[in-house]
């Protein structure tokens, strides 16, 4: 019997189920209505969100987030604020030797670029986009394909497992900078048959080259630990029980063993979120990824860099917002696991 | 509070052995049973790696080698032996949560041994399981509703709007308050939850249930309650019931038959009072002179006890002949050259020993009304 709150109940009710049984004629249908029985408890689900919305620290995070995506998203409602556009040039305010001629101004609130002169408060409102977009789905489409393939590895084994083993420990083995940068060449030459490439085309194969390097590294991971989780799972007498009913498979994976993984699935998606917002604005300061005149904070690093000592703010700006926010999902996702896994606490 | 939970165990305990005498005596004049089970020379050899030298090598565990036994309607088979003796995975064969390797199962006529998974979905109704560990086996993410509606809903036996009301009903006769169906299993005692896993196992109204230890992870007073509830249930639905067990009073207590297995074969079947009052293979004697007797206690003289000596060998590479020979103290030569078949001894066909020198010892277990 379990101690704490409800144990003395329990212990009660056993004992007027033994008085039940007593009768020998009398029980079935003999019942405990003693308790507070009727209303709806919570789940362990809703438990670990209780406990998450009581640590501090998840709830600035969140906040802090949910302003950056309310940024990204009104990002033209406060450019307009402004009264600027992230891929206007300025070339009348650039000097000869290609700084811009001031620092901030009325008209520019952080300053412009070099060289052609975007403005910089425009582009570090726009350039959350791209980041947070390709970096949500990258996760979301990883996370999918991590998950069935871990779960079809861990249920069925043998040489599936081992199929899909092969498989991660490839991806896994593979240099993956390498690999994403030299993936921009290798695709225009195969996709650009003249072998010179419009300005468009290479927007468009630079975008692919990232979500391809990015979905080809990412599910690797979460597929090994899922499938380490569902040969724990599958060893369980609940997924025997559920056979011996006759459940079939999709039900035994779908509604039997995914619930139960969904911390594991959960605390992955947002730990690994801010890892690929970091990701896709390292290969866009790369050049893979995305390319002038688009504003993405990799890209505006890398932009502002050049000017860093005479004009250090277009280089800061984006940086340090990726900073925050970076810092801000890894925080939180340390709290998501905290929350679904209390006896991890640090 | 002990002294009451004792006293109505007590009570409930001395109700239930008189009534289950009564039973026997029809039983044991009516032979003309209405067979539901037969299991024949079933095996299950699990493959095993061993790593020694450059190339591993696949050995066979035989967790069950050779097992026969049969079970009629509402009958209850009582099955025990010790630890790793292939119990377990004999009910999980039955239950054809594992396919066996050999022999065959038949269920009403119907050979289930190597069905494939949708053949086997109609017979799954009538063959259900109650598990041993009623912490790990309720899903800990679906409710009480979820749980025993699972098996209504996959067999479609109740419409989608009924199903509550059904789990409720399941819940009444179980002997847990309907009201709970929302509430989740961690809120849920030991006992507690192994009544939902026997609703759940009901749900399907099924003909035969495989019982594997379904009280040994409870405490010793909530175990009397659940076997309590599982003889009721057989009483008013007429269940019959695989007992897999290695607690010989609770055997004693809710079996018709008893079958002894010893390194994955079944030395003895018999009507239980042939089992526990005359014994005859030596491990049948052993097994149940190692019970511990509370009249001793009381002050009564101990009975004989036989003492065993050496371990049980590996299941990998089981000894020639009769299988206990390694550990019997009548063992000759002949127990290592021939394997002794399962043949009644005493001219009963109901009660069967494999043992080439049997001999029936009686005074080993103290009176049923005492334990």
């Amino acid at each position: 019997m379990t101690a704490g709150p409800g144990g003395v109940n329990e212990t009660l009710t056993e004992v007027g189920q033994v008085h039940g049984t007593d009768g020998a004629t009398a029980v079935l249908g003999k019942t405990d209505h003693g308790d507070d029985g009727g209303q709806q408890s919570k789940s362990p689900r809703q438990i670990a969100f209780a406990r998450l919305r009581k640590d501090r620290i998840a709830v600035i995070c969140t906040v802090i987030i949910g302003l950056f995506l309310l940024m990204g998203i009104f990002a033209p409602l406060i450019a307009g604020i402004e009264g600027q556009n992230p891929t206007d040039p300025h070339f009348d305010l650039i000097g000869d030797d290609n700084l811009p001629t001031f620092y901030t101004s009325g008209d520019h609130w952080l300053g412009l670029t070099a060289n052609s002169g975007y403005d910089v408060f425009a582009r570090f409102v726009y350039g959350i986009r791209p980041s947070f977009a390709i970096a949500l789905i990258v996760t979301i489409v990883t996370t999918i394909i991590g998950v069935l393939l871990g779960l079809v590895a861990g249920f069925f084994g043998g040489w599936i497992d081992r199929v899909i083993g092969w498989l991660v420990d490839f991806v896994l083995s593979l240099p993956f900078l390498l690999f994403a940068i030299a993936l921009v060449p290798i695709m225009t030459t195969y996709l650009v048959p003249g072998g010179q490439p419009t300005s468009s085309e290479v927007q468009k194969i630079r975008i692919f080259a990232v979500f391809i390097a990015l979905i080809f590294f990412g599910w690797a991971g979460l597929c090994r630990l899922i499938r380490g989780e569902v040969l724990a799972l599958r060893e369980r007498e609940f997924v025997q029980a559920a056979r011996s009913l006759g459940a079939p498979t999709k039900r035994i994976l779908f509604k039997e063993m995914l619930p139960n993984l969904t911390s594991v699935i959960l605390v992955a998606f947002t730990t690994s979120l801010p890892a690929w917002i970091g990701a896709e604005a390292g290969l866009s300061y790369l050049g893979v990824g995305i390319s002038l005149p688009t504003a993405d904070w990799g890209l505006d690093i890398a932009l502002g860099q050049q000017q860093m000592q005479a004009f250090p703010l277009p280089m800061l700006v984006p940086l340090v917002g990726l900073l925050i926010l970076v810092l801000c999902l890894s925080l939180l996702g340390d709290a998501v696991s905290d929350a679904f896994n209390p006896n991890t606490r640090r | 509070m002990t002294d009451n939970t004792t006293d109505a165990v007590e009570g409930a305990g001395a109700i239930d052995i008189s009534k289950r005498a009564e039973e026997s005596v029809v039983h044991e004049s009516q032979r003309d049973r209405e067979v539901l089970l037969t299991v024949k020379d079933l095996a299950k050899h699990f493959p095993v790696k061993e790593y020694s030298g450059l190339f591993p090598k696949t050995l066979q565990t035989r967790a069950v080698d050779g097992v026969s036994f049969d079970l009629a309607k509402g009958e209850t088979l009582g099955l025990v032996g010790e630890s790793g003796c292939g119990k377990t995975t004999t009910g999980r064969l039955v239950t054809r949560l594992l396919e066996p390797t050999s022999g065959s199962i038949e269920f009403e006529g119907r050979e289930i041994a190597h069905l494939k998974e949708k053949a086997l979905r109609p017979m799954r109704r009538d063959i259900q399981m109650i598990f041993q560990d009623p912490y790990g086996s309720l899903n800990p993410r679906f409710t009480v509703s979820k749980i025993i509606g699972a098996p209504l809903e996959i067999h479609g036996l109740v419409p989608k709007d009924k199903i509550k009301a059904r789990v409720q009903e399941l819940l009444e006769i179980v002997g847990l308050n309907p009201e709970h169906v929302n509430r989740y299993p961690n809120e849920f005692s030991g006992g507690q939850r192994q009544r939902i896993g026997i609703a759940r196992a009901l749900a399907v109204e099924p003909k035969v249930v495989v019982a594997d230890e379904p009280v040994s992870a409870l405490d010793v007073s909530i175990q009397a309650q659940v076997m309590n509830l599982m003889s009721q249930l057989r009483r008013d639905l007429g269940i019959a019931f695989v007992f897999i067990a290695h607690d010989l009073g609770i055997v004693r207590h809710f079996c018709d038959r008893i079958a002894v297995m010893y390194l994955g074969k079944i030395v003895e079947v018999g009507d239980r009072e042939d089992i526990y009052e005359k014994p005859q293979h030596p491990y049948t004697q052993a097994l149940l002179s190692a019970a511990p007797d509370l009249n001793v206690v009381r002050g009564a003289v101990p009975n004989e006890r036989i003492r065993l000596i050496g371990d049980v060998p590996s299941p990998i590479d089981p000894p020639s002949g009769c299988r206990f020979r390694t550990r019997c103290w009548k063992a000759q030569e002949i127990c290592a050259a021939e394997e002794p078949p399962l043949d009644p001894e005493d001219g009963k066909p109901s009660h069967t020993i494999a043992c080439h020198f049997p001999e029936v010892k009686t005074n080993l277990v103290a009176e049923a009304d005492a334990s």
